[in-house]
Order: C-alpha cells, then structure tokens, then sequence
C-alpha cells in the first residue's frame, strides 16, 4: 500500500541525495584539521577562518560539482526554513563554543578541574554538536565523525598523546572518508553533457 | 453512451481513482514533486531511475492534463528545465491517495 510512510521515505532520499558527495565530509574534516593545526601553532583565527571560508564555499562547489550530476531540486519552503535555521543555530553554536574556548583560555585563574578535563570537554561539545547534525540530517556516519573527535581527546586525556595530534588524526580521517566518498559519488555519476540533456527536455 | 466494455471498467475502477495518476511511473514522478518546491529533469532521471525518453513523455502527459508545470530557468549561467506540480496536481495527487486507502480498506482480510 502507498502510504505516509513511502512519501517520508522519498523525501528522505531526495533529502539524502545532496549528502552523498562527501562534501560535508570534507568541510567537517578541514575544520577540525584547522582546530589542530589551530593549537599547534597558536593562530587562535585558523578555525574561525576556515570554517567561514569553507562554508560559504560550499554552495559553489556544489553547484559546480553536485548539481551536474544529480541534478537540482529546490525544497518546499517550510524544508528551507527549517534547513536553514539548523545550520544557523549549528553555526552559532560552534562560534559560541570557540569564543568560549578563547575566554577560558585567556583569563587568569582557573580551576583545576577545567584544566585537567578541558581537551575532554571540549571535544565533547564538539563531538554533542556533530551528533545533533547527524541526528538532524539523518546521517548516520556523521556520528563515526563524532566518535572520532571524542577519542582525539581520549587517547590526548589517558594515553598523553598531545591534544592538536587527536584533532590532526580525527580530521585527517574525516578528510580521507570524505574523499573516498566524494570519488564514489564521482565515478557513479558522471556530469551529464548539455547535449543530452537539452535533447530530453 | 456507454459501452458495456466502459461499464466493465467503471466497475474495476472505482471513480476516486485517478488512472493518470494510477501508472506507475507518472505516480513516481509525482510522488517526487509533491515532497519538493520543483525539480530539474536531470534530477528527475536520477531519482525515479526513467529513462529521458520515458520521463519527457510521462511528464508530457501530466503537463497536458495541467498537474505539472514545465519552466526554463537558469542555473548560474546554464538554462535547465524545472518542473513542478500544480495546485490542481497537488489536490488530484492527494485525493488520489486518500482514493487508494479508502479502496484498499474495503479490501475483506485475507483470514
């Protein structure tokens, strides 16, 4: 029987379309590649920097990389909104998370707990964040991604390797799933020649 | 008049039931453009997995029966083919739907 349930599945699918070209992926990766590379060499700027410059060039790169391929929808209104207000209150939340970092990092005495415990929970946070995009996107390996930002800072809290080495490994890993992934979607859908398509329509 | 072969399949198919809709390839389609604003052909191909051919013909005769709308539009500088359902499609493919359940839950149980 043709149900409910089979609408929301094809919306699901449409929904999930634009997630299988690992860009994402990528943009995740870089960012958290740019937190390590952040605390390694004190440029506090670097993830502010990267996740701004990479997020704004999303869009194009999906225009130039995606749409040619699977081609472009545009969703009902009420899907935009929703979208969009998810990606501000995720962004704002990461600004938030790093302004924090900053103040923490900057005042004077802190307790000793915060220190100790500080890689751990702010991988924690980054990790809850990255699991609330997965939850929202529906995208479950985004919580692989999650776990991975997580460990950073085990292995940094009880094996002492250092805390930007946990965030150089997770994004690195994040990069090179994103890229297989991107290859995948590259070689099951080729670009669509004009011809082609200006034939059909 | 009727004929008696019409007569036959009034009576298999009940009124509710829109046969435009009813194929499956233009109920695919459609299903496609009700969970979206609209949707470019390329899209369209790859999602219901159509052939070009079948997808202009399908979509052809939706367009005529007036439940999709066709639009040229640019994508940055490239022009490409939109399509989108109608009001009048919206209501036709939701009132199919509600056709389809209400025939199916007159269906005796099978115990």
């Amino acid at each position: 029987m043709r149900t409910d349930t089979e609408l929301k599945a094809i919306q699901r699918k449409v929904y999930m379309s634009f997630f299988q070209d690992g860009v994402w992926d990528i943009f995740l990766g870089l960012f958290i590649l740019a937190w390590g590379l952040s605390i390694l060499t004190e440029a506090a700027y670097l993830p502010g920097i990267s996740f701004l410059g990479i997020y704004f060039s999303i869009w194009g790169i999906k225009k130039w990389l995606t749409y040619p391929r699977i081609g472009y929808v545009r969703f009902t209104s009420t899907s935009r909104r929703r979208i969009t207000a998810r990606f501000l209150i995720l962004g704002t939340v990461v600004l938030l998370l790093g302004l924090l970092a900053g103040v923490l990092f900057g005042i004077g005495t802190r307790p000793q707990w915060l220190v100790d415990y500080f890689p751990l929970i702010f991988n924690g946070m980054l990790a809850a964040i990255v699991c609330f995009a997965a939850y929202w996107a529906r995208a479950n390996r985004f919580y692989v991604h999650a776990a991975l930002i997580f460990l950073g800072a085990v292995i940094h809290q009880w094996l002492g390797v250092k805390w930007e080495l946990g965030f150089i490994g997770a994004g690195s890993i994040i990069l090179l799933i994103g890229l297989g992934i991107l290859i995948i979607f590259l070689r099951r859908y080729p670009r669509v020649a004009e011809e082609v398509k200006d034939a059909n329509q | 008049m009727p004929t008696s072969n019409s007569r036959d399949q009034d009576k298999h198919n009940p009124p509710s039931i829109d046969r435009l809709i009813h194929e499956p390839a233009r109920y695919t389609i459609m299903a496609y453009l009700y969970v979206v604003d609209s949707a470019d052909f390329l899209f369209l191909v790859k999602q219901t997995e159509l052939t070009w051919g079948n997808l202009s013909a399908h979509v052809g005769k939706l367009e005529a029966a007036g439940y999709v709308e066709i639009k040229k539009e640019f994508l940055g500088k490239k022009p490409h083919t939109v399509a989108s359902l109608t009001q009048k499609g919206r209501l036709a493919f939701e009132a199919y739907r509600r056709g389809m359940k209400e025939v199916l839950n007159k269906l005796p149980s099978s115990r």
